[in-house]
């Protein structure tokens, strides 16, 4: 025992702190941004507040003191490194035992870290207000403006003295669109009957007919998938054990392609995605856009605490990032340190999701069983969710399953709720459904809006698509965004609607020309003086080849490919989506991830990517497939070099690319043998196929 | 015509070759285009004196025994068969502690001990840093592997590789500056070396070293049909055509760095070819690797390295047997074998890196994702002949060799039985924010913001163990 006050300072001074400063300031001093598990030892008050879980030392108290049960190893154990001597643990007992008297002086700290959010004021920042309409501003040349929208563009442009672009010539225009709404190029007649189409809606027709098509719901459910983190398996199996696996992953794929064909308005779209079973219980069909939820990751070692966590977290973080816009996620272990998001928030929402069980439907009453009615293989099911025991969780502390905090009611989100809004039927996922497409939710109309903007427009609106928070970028237009939202939401929530307005845009008919005065000014293109030339994706690129070579099938939905097997022609929209090996084609290609929501791609340019267009299979039987196409069109070699520009490119070959083409060939041609002549053709088609042209979209 | 490039245009595009030129790089350049021998200027995303350039990670799957090769338990042989006094995973199949059988010695002038399945690599003992005193989270392959990889249990984050490649580039834009040598796929697979959320250029590049061939090695490393000449002239035709299509559409970058890394990837054939290519090596040099997957592997990755690939990574796998190292059956006899051939090429490698005057700034790492039960293991027959080892996850080893790394040491020490980490505990984290220390990168500084958080290799956790660092 320490007897008296000033041998209490020189115990501490000379046993404690010296212990303190050698083996814990390193992760509990110093930097706030260095602090473990939130123990601050550096500081008297701080210490005293005690971590995480709660304050460490109990005066009188040793064996109640979470500190020394750290230091004799038992539960936490600490220093990392390595077990103190016994006189320094006994050193410790000693100083609680007396009273853990602390001399120090001088705090920075206060008793308890404020962390109170003042909602009025959240509530009254741009993402978390409902958007509004706004009067189409005034302009200097409203003759430029084709709609609406136009005039939000053009009033930007003209208070930074830019002018936009020209219009681009109408095979630019066709080849753009087609690429834009139906993810392939459009062949030569489509061209040559627009180019003669002399009728004032020409271009309202070209919409119309490309916005009806079937490609068009191909090409536009792959944004989704990207969002929903589409996926056939996991990125683990335990020997040849293909229980986890999503066999059946399809069914789902197809539900979004008809979903989207048939203009299925996005609030409805959303909410049977979340809750179809809870919604119209009777239409099994309709159970299938549960694939949303129930194809999501399951982690190794499954139903253990920690990594039940894990898979709810993906959960949250699928939901909160794609259809809101919001990283809830970021609060699972402490509240959000940038947005309005406690930590309560985030197992409000995680509940939800601990309600709900993975739910291997029987494909029909003839599949074998196992318990709770679900199938036996994963073969012979539809891959959705159901409800399980309702369940609301304890705040796991800095994200800890084993450190419970307060329990947390399911409900939506604080920021996002006038008044608390709890989820009571169930699982809580048809309450959450309304929550998210609630006319009045600030966020889901604006982040769908902006998605669609980012695919048209090369640029998002939100340049950080599913982050509209405080660390996310600040839109370009918020007037804009905002009347396209609530445009979108008058319309019915149709996705055909929102995309017919943007592409008929003069904004979006402007050319790709990049005049270096307008870039000086605004070099990232953020007030739209011109469009983007864009790089298509490795889903666009890859069908555009097939559809040119002849090769395409046009066959929708069902089972899934291999992309990159030669003669396989399929689109790219069908390949099978491996979370733990994903397609080398897709992976070189900037596929994103499909572990996780995918906010948006990365564009990379790499020699992998261009050696598979040099030697791949996939592109030499493409190239071979283009020439015996060019082969069978007949003619001269000219007219053959010619026929391939207008289909590859939608236009004339020039002078140069005719005589460019000849000599490769005319080299050829010196040996007599037709054999060499067809792979100089083969050549050649490659050579058209791997060029720049080929994927990138003025 | 000079155009000014927008910051967000330039790092969106500034991988023409491999991530040349690193985040730093990137940044720095924003202002105009980096020329060839700007690129060059490296390491890019230092923080302080880098002490290694490049690193060779030595992945024994399946989680080597650390009593049977660098840490000796005398107790397990006066306490054989009696039942560790802890509660313990796996009991059923547990029959008490298992002495190790094979010799262990002090070697070099350090002193350095290990036993005597690494005849080869205990030459090299004044070069090694021993670690006794590894540990990790769970005794579970899957998110072992991961944590080992990636710093995380799921498969959702960048791996160690991919993020070195993020911060540093490479010192050869001909080259990926991250490859990963396994002949077909480990336990976990391509996670492995993925770049999960960092851009795609820092993933990876898998070679399957069941192969011997280049083509067989690398895909799509050559034309089916064409030789190099044919091939020649029609990417000529293609960067004329590209020529003539960038002529007509002035200032957009993108365009011409296509061009730019189609001439890349066509001199990265030959480039490849000549890595590749062991029959360039001497027949000597050849033996003294060993004619296995891992002896060819240590031998590609010393090629690799030597022509500036910033990371290496081996893995221990050999056909039809995705983690050798797990010995749940005959530990002994199975140990053997894999440390015949483990001590074979590495050693190899260590002496040629050495020979070479590149293991100064050269990080050599070997190890698994645990270690092994002090205890044995067995199966229904209870025989104790054919004993195994379990998952052992709270005490393993490991070496680092190399890069400023303190060599002829030893660090840390486990219970009198193997058991537990008990003296200088190095956890996963710790082991990665001193790799990423040697590299001149400070581990809490290396991030990428994603999902709305700035995401790191070591998350929250990591301490540099200046203990290891000479």
């Amino acid at each position: 025992m320490v007897a008296n006050a000033t041998n209490a300072h020189d115990f501490f001074e000379s046993k404690i702190r010296p212990t303190f400063v050698a083996h814990c300031y390193e992760c509990h001093g110093g930097d706030e941004a260095d602090i473990q598990g939130g123990l601050r030892l550096d500081d008297p008050k701080a210490m005293r507040r005690g971590g995480d879980t709660g304050p460490i030392i109990k005066p009188g108290d040793v064996d109640g003191s979470a500190l020394l049960a750290a230091l004799r190893y038992e539960d936490l154990k600490m220093p990392p490194e390595g077990k103190l001597p016994e006189h320094v643990i006994r050193d410790f007992e000693i100083w609680i035992a007396s009273g853990a008297v602390d001399p120090r002086t001088g705090s920075k700290m206060g008793e308890k870290k404020p962390t109170q959010f003042n909602w009025e004021d959240i509530r009254s920042q741009w993402a978390f207000q409902s958007p509004s309409r706004h009067v189409a501003p005034r302009t200097k040349s409203p003759d430029w403006c084709t709609n609406t929208m136009d005039a939000f563009v053009l009033k930007k442009l003209e208070a930074s003295g830019i002018s936009p672009n020209v219009a681009t010539d109408r095979s630019t225009f066709i080849r753009r669109l087609s690429f834009d709404l139906r993810g392939l190029p459009p062949s030569p007649t489509e061209v040559a009957e627009y180019l003669k189409d002399n009728r004032p809606d020409s271009k309202r027709r070209l919409v119309d007919a490309f916005l009806a098509s079937p490609q068009h719901a191909e090409k536009w459910s792959r944004l989704w998938l990207d969002v929903a983190r589409y996926a056939e398996d996991q990125a683990h199996k335990v020997g040849s054990n293909n229980s986890l696996t999503y066999p059946n992953a399809y069914y789902y794929r197809d539900w979004v392609i008809n979903a989207i064909a048939n203009d299925l308005p996005y609030d409805q779209f959303i909410r049977l995605q979340l809750a179809a079973d809870l919604i119209v219980p009777e239409d099994k069909q309709e159970h299938i856009a549960l694939g949303f939820l129930g194809l999501g990751p399951k982690y190794y070692r499954r139903n253990s605490p920690e990594v039940m966590a894990d898979e709810w977290e993906d959960r949250v973080d699928t939901v909160s990032r794609g259809l809101l816009g919001l990283t809830v996620a970021c609060a699972r272990c402490h509240d959000h340190k940038y947005d309005p998001i406690p930590t309560a928030d985030y197992y409000a929402l995680a509940g939800v999701f601990a309600s709900t069980e993975m739910f291997n439907r029987p494909l029909n009453q003839a599949v074998a069983k196992q318990d709770k009615g679900q199938a036996k293989k994963p073969q012979e099911a539809y891959h959705l969710v159901r409800d399980g025991k309702p369940l609301d969780l304890n705040v796991m502390i800095r994200g800890d399953a084993t450190k419970k905090g307060e329990l947390v009611p399911r409900r939506f989100l604080t920021a996002l709720s006038e008044e608390p809004i709890f989820f009571k039927n169930g699982s809580g996922r048809s309450d959450l459904a309304d929550a998210i497409t609630a006319k009045s939710n600030p966020l889901t109309a604006r982040v769908l809006v902006n998605r669609v903007w980012e695919q048209l427009f090369g640029h998002a609106l939100v340049g950080t698509p599913s982050n509209f928070g405080a660390l996310g970028e600040q839109p370009t237009h918020p007037d804009l965004l905002d009347d396209l939202a609530v445009r979108f939401m008058n319309h019915g929530w149709s996705w055909k609607w929102l995309q017919r307005e943007m592409v008929l845009s003069s904004t979006y008919g402007q050319s790709s020309h990049i005049d270096p005065t307008k870039l000086a000014l605004d070099p990232e293109n953020q007030l739209l003086s011109r469009m983007p030339r864009r790089r298509l994706s490795v889903e666009a690129y890859r069908d555009a080849i097939l559809s040119v070579t002849g090769q395409l099938n046009s066959t929708i939905g069902g089972r899934s490919i291999q992309p990159d097997q030669a003669d396989e022609g399929r689109r790219t929209l069908y390949s099978e989506i491996s979370r733990m090996n994903l397609n080398p084609m897709l992976a070189r290609f900037d596929y994103p991830d499909p572990n996780a929501h995918s906010a948006t791609r990365f564009e990379t340019t790499t020699p992998l990517q261009k050696l598979f267009l040099l030697n791949s299979e996939f592109m030499v039987f493409q190239a071979n497939a283009l020439a015996t196409r060019l082969r069978h069109y007949g003619g001269s070699d000219r007219s053959k070099i010619e026929h391939a520009y207008q289909l590859l490119f939608s236009r004339k070959a020039d002078a140069l690319e005719v005589s460019l083409a000849e000599q490769f060939m005319s080299h050829e041609k010196t040996k007599e043998d037709t054999r060499e002549n067809a792979d100089a053709w083969a050549q050649y088609a490659q050579a058209l196929l791997i060029s720049n042209e080929m994927f990138m979209v003025d | 015509m000079q155009l000014q490039r927008s910051r967000r245009d330039l790092l969106r595009r500034a991988a023409t070759g491999f991530g040349t030129i690193g985040l730093c790089g990137a940044l720095q350049s924003a202002s105009g285009w980096t020329t060839d021998s700007d690129e060059k200027s490296i390491p890019r995303m230092v923080h302080h004196p880098a002490r290694a350039k490049r690193v060779i990670f030595l992945f024994m799957n399946g989680a080597p025994s650390h009593v049977d090769t660098f840490d000796p338990k005398p107790m397990l042989a006066t306490h054989e068969g009696e039942s560790p006094s802890e509660d313990i995973a796996g009991k059923n199949r547990a029959a008490g502690y298992m002495p190790s059988p094979f010799k262990f010695t002090a070697h070099g002038d350090s002193g350095v001990v290990m036993s005597d399945l690494l005849p080869n690599l205990s030459k090299h003992a004044d070069d090694l840093c021993v670690i006794r005193s590894m540990h990790t989270d769970v005794p579970n392959h899957e998110p072992g592997l991961l944590l080992m990889q990636s710093g995380h249990q799921q498969p959702t984050r960048p791996s160690m590789g991919s993020w070195l490649s993020y911060g540093l580039g490479t010192e050869n834009e001909n080259l990926p500056a991250f490859v990963a040598l396994c002949p077909g796929l480990p336990v976990v697979g391509p996670q492995l070396w993925s770049s999960a959320f960092l851009p795609g250029q820092h993933q990876g590049m898998e070679v399957n070293t069941t192969h011997t061939e280049v083509e067989n090695l690398i895909s799509n490393i050559r034309h089916p049909m064409l030789n190099s000449v044919a091939q020649r002239k029609q990417l000529e035709l293609v960067q004329a055509l590209n020529a003539h299509h960038m002529d007509s559409r002035p200032g957009d970058a993108a365009l011409e760095t296509h061009i730019r890394s189609m001439e890349l990837a066509f001199q990265m054939q030959s480039e490849a070819s000549e890595v590749f290519d062991l029959s360039l090596e001497s027949k000597q040099t050849r033996e003294s690797y060993g004619d296995s997957e891992y002896g060819r592997s240590c031998l590609l990755g010393r090629r690799l390295l030597e022509r500036g690939v910033r990371v290496v990574q081996v893995f221990y796998v050999s056909k039809g047997q995705k983690q050798p190292w797990d010995t749940h059956k005959n530990n002994n006899e199975s140990h053997r074998t894999l440390c015949a051939d483990a001590d074979r090429g590495t050693a190899a490698l260590l002496h040629d890196l050495k020979n070479r005057g590149m293991l100064d700034d050269t990080l050599v790492i070997w190890g698994g994702e645990f270690g092994r039960t002090p205890y044995a293991q067995v199966d229904k027959s209870k025989d104790k002949k054919k004993a195994g080892r379990d998952h052992h996850h709270t005490g393993f080893s490991m070496f680092l060799a190399g890069g400023g790394i303190r060599g002829g040491f030893t660090h840390g020490s486990t219970d009198d039985f193997g058991m537990h980490a008990v003296e200088d505990r190095v956890h996963v984290h710790d082991l990665h924010a001193t790799v990423l220390h040697q590299m001149g990168i400070n581990h809490k500084k290396l991030t990428f913001r994603y999902s709305g958080r700035d995401y790191r290799l070591t998350d929250v956790h990591g301490r540099v163990v200046h203990n290891l660092i000479a």
